[in-house]
């Protein structure tokens, strides 16, 4: 076969081929001898002849053994399928034959008959990929593979091996990651697989705490998810193995490293996924880490200082030059303070508090080439000696010219220097050698001072504790200054604070003193005060020790050797309120149609601010109407004028810069003024009556006058035909309460139908022009010869009723109203017992509108129709002349009716007897 | 006082017989919530039970006739289970530690100090004459893994299962044949009476 190759040119096939399968690893080593270094390879899974591999490789033959070597990494683990290779050699003109296959049998072969799942336990990083096979034991189906709990896609590489990839896996629990095979019913088998990261340490540190040994310590850094014993980290420290080592939050120490420093460390830490080292380089000197102090005490304790020792557990401190930080802590302040010296082990600490608690830590370094401080020491807690006290703020307030009090300032724990046992007051006077001391207890901050006579008193008050009397302070009482006395300025609050100034006084020889305290305060008074240097000429009294709406006198003193003297006084308020009282007294007063509003402002004490001004309201329903503002608080009255008869409230509000108080109301109803009614009245009934009385006269005496006037005679009847017979006169006073239509037409039979009544309400209806007075109280009969009088010239009107009886005789188109003919109803019984019944045609035809109306009058026997009208009577063309007079209806006449003296007189009767002079 | 110490014996017996059932009724319910936590842990026992052999069996000991022979036949089973469990938490602490303190490793020993209780017991009660099977020669760990298919840690899980699965089930057989075992002994001391 050779030669054949030899004669058709191609390169000898490859002999001796070899596999040597790493099943770990995954790899597969081949191994051949050829005169070739060219080569193809080809990889087949054996049972479905799968191509996995088909490559060109260049291989050199080892010069020593002559054979050829290459590896294949296996993305999948060998066991999984058996694999079958050849291989054959290329030059550049052809190619050899295959070599004959080399097979490497895998797990799923006939004589392994149960089920396996390859790798096992493999440990990988995280985001790496990974393939995994399940080979199916005989007889048994297959249905998936799980990657922990995520179902996975199966590749089936033979007949019982389905394999799967895993791309980018994520890092595993504590036991590892499961992979699965199931088959139908049951778990076939499985593997796990620990994924994590290789070793993250950093920060590799070594220093000594003996001076001799070196202790190292390094971060752990990121961690592996490696939970496995097998698989955590290892690590060795200059080539040995660390094995005791322990573990803080963030970093892992090993105590003793090395008995001896080494100035070179490298840490290397390992793990299945990787190796990390790490290196430091130090001197001894530079990393010492001072171990703590041992045995602090305090040996010795003064009021404002203690003296410090401790002792060192290493030997070889002693000459090391050390510097130490104290740290003290007292009433949660805290300060530091350093100290130097070689193997130092006692300090003195310096500016103490008496009678004070303080709490001590110590902590050392080495002072050349410091490192870092040392472990620190437990707290020591150390107490001080007490002192005498500080001198005391003294201060004299007189609050009248024998009276006054002493005052004086707590001691803080600071000044105390120890629990105080009390104070000595001591006085003196020039008139009276010697002091006058009395004790007084330790809550006592005040004494009274009473002048006996006009010399001045000098008070020294000392406090006094277990450890002695501090130093007296000494006052002169200042000379008593009433407000009054004085020109008190007023001083406005700044930000809840009083912000003074004064001129410089050249006697203020010790400087000044500010004293406040509340205005017209009495007995026991919150008095305050500052004493201040010489060269200040001002001050702000801060809020703290001001009350909002509280007013403050407040002085400032000079102090020289004797009797302070009183400079300047003023009085504010930090803050101005509202007044928390309304005003008093307010009370109304009633002048005519004024009303005199008076009050009273209110105390000082609920003023709560400088009164600026009063307002008055007129308080409505809902709301208050401003009527006046006073702006000058002396004004306390005010005038509200011109008010009308009614109920009125008034609100008086006094206010400040702050607003106004919620106000005084008073309630005043205006009553009328009683002689002003008098007069009101009386006045013009005076002038009426005496107006009255010379009309009476004037008409009296003038009574001819106004009769022709008014009442001229009438001329009697001139009856051209015989009206001899008798007849009795007709009663023409028309029906009560009704209106008469008398309507003439030819075609109309005046036997049939007569006049017919009309309501007032319907005439009023279709004569709207027609005025007609149906209120009056005036009698309808005088009502009606009154418009006779008035309108006799106008008798062609339709409101003259008689006129147009007798105008519209002879036009039988023309509709007559008698409005307002009317006559008192008591008089239809009296007189005749009815009402002229005129029978004219109404316009409106024969059909009776009004015929209830019609009926009823049908009930009375009143007139009756007695002929026809005298259409040619000579007396119907002028009617005037009949004025006042009765009329026949047939003769156009009044008719005087015999019962005259029975019916109610109208009106114009009794003036008609007074003209006539009848009685 | 010999006399005394007869009619006080029936007495501890029962006591003694009803105390052991208590304790195994207990055990097994720890049994049951060891494995509940364990499938917590390895979720896939859930889904398909895995196939296997039974770890213990009763083929030590003959059939057993009454209920005294019973109570030994359980006795050396559960002596296997402990044998099986101790083998279990030497690994478990092998492989990951005693860093681990999760309510698992803590339920894991409590069921293996009241099996030793268990044991004891039993032991107490046998001793009075009730016989048993010889004891089972001492349990070598190795054995634990021989019995799985394969090594590596997913044999070693399924293995843990198994024997877990061992524990609830002869923890149970304890409880009822203890139960039996104390009804019969109350039902001849009353019998006496």
């Amino acid at each position: 076969q050779a030669l054949l190759s030899l004669c058709l040119g191609e390169p000898p096939v490859p002999r001796g081929l070899t596999s040597n399968p790493d099943l770990p690893a995954q790899t597969l080593s081949l191994r051949w001898q050829s005169d070739s270094s060219l080569f193809d390879l080809e990889i087949f899974h054996t049972e479905l002849m799968n191509v996995v591999l088909n490559e060109t490789v260049a291989v050199k033959a080892d010069p020593v053994t002559g054979l050829h070597s290459w590896t294949w990494h296996s993305p999948l683990p060998l066991e999984c399928t058996s694999l079958s290779v050849h291989i054959r050699a290329r030059n550049q003109l052809s190619v050899s034959q295959w070599s004959p296959l080399q097979t490497i049998p895998g797990s799923d072969i006939p004589v392994k008959s149960e089920s396996y799942m390859f790798p096992q336990d493999k440990m990988v990083p995280v985001g790496s990929n990974m393939s995994f096979c399940c080979i199916v034991k005989e007889k048994e189906d297959f249905k998936e593979i799980m990657y922990g709990r995520q179902e996975m896609n199966a590749t089936r590489l033979s007949r019982r091996t389905y394999a799967i990839t895993v791309t980018n896996q994520p890092a595993s629990g504590n036991t590892g990651t499961n992979v699965i095979c199931f088959s139908q019913r049951l778990t076939l088998t499985g593997a796990v697989v620990f994924v994590g990261y290789p070793p993250g340490d950093e920060g590799l540190v070594c220093e000594t705490r003996d001076l001799a040994s070196a202790e190292c310590s390094w971060k752990k850094g990121r961690d592996t998810r490696l939970r496995m014993k097998r698989s955590r980290t290892k690590y060795t420290l200059n080539g040995r193995q660390e094995t005791h080592y322990t573990r803080t939050t963030d970093r892992t120490h090993c105590p003793i490293c090395s008995k001896v420093w080494e100035e070179n460390w490298t840490l290397v830490a390992r793990n299945p996924l990787g190796t990390v080292q790490l290196t430091d380089s130090a001197q001894l000197t530079d990393r010492v880490h001072l171990l703590a102090p041992a045995n602090v005490t305090v040996v010795e304790v003064k009021a404002w200082s203690a003296t410090l020792q401790w002792s060192w557990s290493v030997a070889a401190y002693k000459k090391l030059e050390m510097v130490c930080q104290l740290r003290l802590f007292t009433h949660e302040l805290s300060s530091t303070r350093n100290y130097g010296g070689p193997g130092l082990s006692s300090v003195v600490l310096e500016g103490l508090w008496p009678d004070s608690d303080y709490t001590v830590t110590l902590r050392c370094g080495s002072k050349h080439s410091f490192w870092k401080w040392g472990d620190e020491s437990g707290p020591y807690r150390i107490h001080t000696k007490m002192d005498r006290p500080d001198a005391l703020d003294v201060w004299m307030w007189m609050d009248s010219s024998n009276t006054g009090c002493v005052f004086w300032k707590p001691l803080s724990v600071r000044k105390s220097h120890g629990a105080l046992d009390g104070y000595e007051v001591s006085q003196s006077s020039a008139e009276e050698d010697g002091w006058t001391t009395v004790s007084l207890p330790p809550g006592n901050f005040s004494y009274p001072i009473i002048l006996n006579n006009s010399s001045d008193i000098t008070v020294a008050v000392a406090a006094r504790n277990p450890a002695g009397l501090s130093q007296p302070s000494t006052v002169t009482t200042p000379a008593y200054r009433a407000d009054s006395q004085l020109s008190v300025s007023e001083l406005l609050g700044t930000n809840g604070s009083f912000v003074l100034s004064w001129e410089p006084n050249v006697n203020a020889s010790s400087g000044y003193v500010v004293e406040w305290f509340p205005t017209g305060c009495s007995g026991l008074c919150p008095v305050d005060w500052k004493k201040l240097p010489e060269s200040d000429s001002s001050f702000t009294v801060n809020s703290d020790s001001l009350v909002a709406g509280v007013r403050y006198t407040v002085s400032v003193y000079s102090l020289s050797t004797g009797a302070p003297l009183l400079l300047q006084r003023w009085q504010g308020y930090s803050q101005e309120m509202i007044p928390s009282q309304s005003v008093s007294e307010l009370s109304p007063n009633q002048t005519g149609s004024d009303v005199l509003l008076s009050w009273r402002a209110t105390d000082m004490k609920q003023q709560r601010g400088f009164i600026r001004g009063y307002t008055i309201y007129l308080a409505n329903a809902a709301h208050l109407d401003l009527i006046a503002n006073i702006t000058d608080p002396e004004v306390q009255s005010y005038r509200v004028k011109g008010l009308s008869l009614s109920s009125y409230k008034f609100v008086v509000k006094a206010y400040t810069s702050a607003g106004e108080d919620a106000g005084a109301t008073v309630a005043i109803k205006m009553e009328m003024d009683t002689d002003m009614l008098f007069v009101g009245i009386l006045v013009p009934l005076g002038i009426m009556f005496c107006c009255l009385i010379l009309i009476s006269i004037c008409c009296y005496k003038k009574r001819e006058w106004v009769k022709k006037a008014f009442y001229p005679e009438i001329p009697g009847p001139k009856v051209p035909g015989d009206w001899s017979s008798p007849q009795g006169p007709l009663d023409v006073k028309p029906s009560p309460h009704s209106l008469v239509h008398i309507v003439e037409s030819p075609e109309w039979d005046f036997t049939k139908e007569g006049l017919f009544p009309v309501p007032e309400e319907e005439e009023e209806s279709e004569n709207d022009n027609i005025e007609v007075d149906t209120d009056s109280d005036e009698p309808a009969l005088l009502r009606y010869y009154n418009q006779v009088v008035g309108d006799g010239s106008h008798s062609n009107q339709v409101s003259d009723s008689s006129g147009s009886s007798t105008a519209s005789v002879g036009s039988t188109q023309t509709e007559i109203t008698y409005a307002g003919i009317q006559s008192p109803t008591s008089s239809q019984g009296v007189c005749g017992g009815g009402s002229y019944r005129p029978q004219m045609q109404s316009v409106a035809g024969p059909k009776i509108e009004f015929e209830a109306d019609f009926q009823d009058d049908g009930l009375n026997t009143g007139y009756k129709p007695q002929g026809s009208w005298q259409l040619d009577s000579p007396e119907a063309e002028n009617l005037s002349g009949s004025l006042g007079s009765p009329t026949s209806v047939t003769s156009s006449q009044f008719l005087i009716p015999e019962c005259s003296e029975e019916k109610p007189q109208p009106p114009n009767t009794w003036f008609h007897n007074l003209l006539s002079g009848k009685s | 006082m010999e006399g005394a110490a007869d009619s006080d014996t029936p007495v501890t017996e029962r006591s003694a017989a009803d105390r052991a059932a208590a304790l195994a009724r207990l055990l097994h319910r720890d049994c049951t919530r060891l494995l509940e936590l364990y499938k917590e842990r390895e979720s896939f026992l859930s889904q398909h039970a895995p196939g296997g052999e039974r770890l213990v069996t009763l083929a030590l000991c003959p059939e057993a006739l009454s209920t005294g022979e019973q109570v030994g036949h359980v006795r050396s089973a559960l002596r296997r289970c402990m044998g099986l469990l101790e083998c279990l938490i030497v690994r478990e602490v092998e492989e990951m530690g005693e860093e681990l303190e999760g309510e698992y490793e803590s339920l894991r020993k409590t069921v293996r100090d009241r099996l030793g209780h268990l044991l004891h017991s039993t032991g107490a009660l046998l001793e009075e004459g009730e016989g048993g099977c010889p004891p089972s020669p001492p349990l070598q760990c190795t054995e634990g893994q021989d019995e799985v298919e394969a090594s590596g840690s997913f044999a070693a899980k399924i293995w843990t299962y198994r024997v877990l699965l061992e524990l609830i089930h002869w923890t149970d057989s304890a409880s009822q044949t203890l139960h039996l075992f104390h009804s019969e002994k109350h039902g001849q001391q009353q019998q006496l009476l």
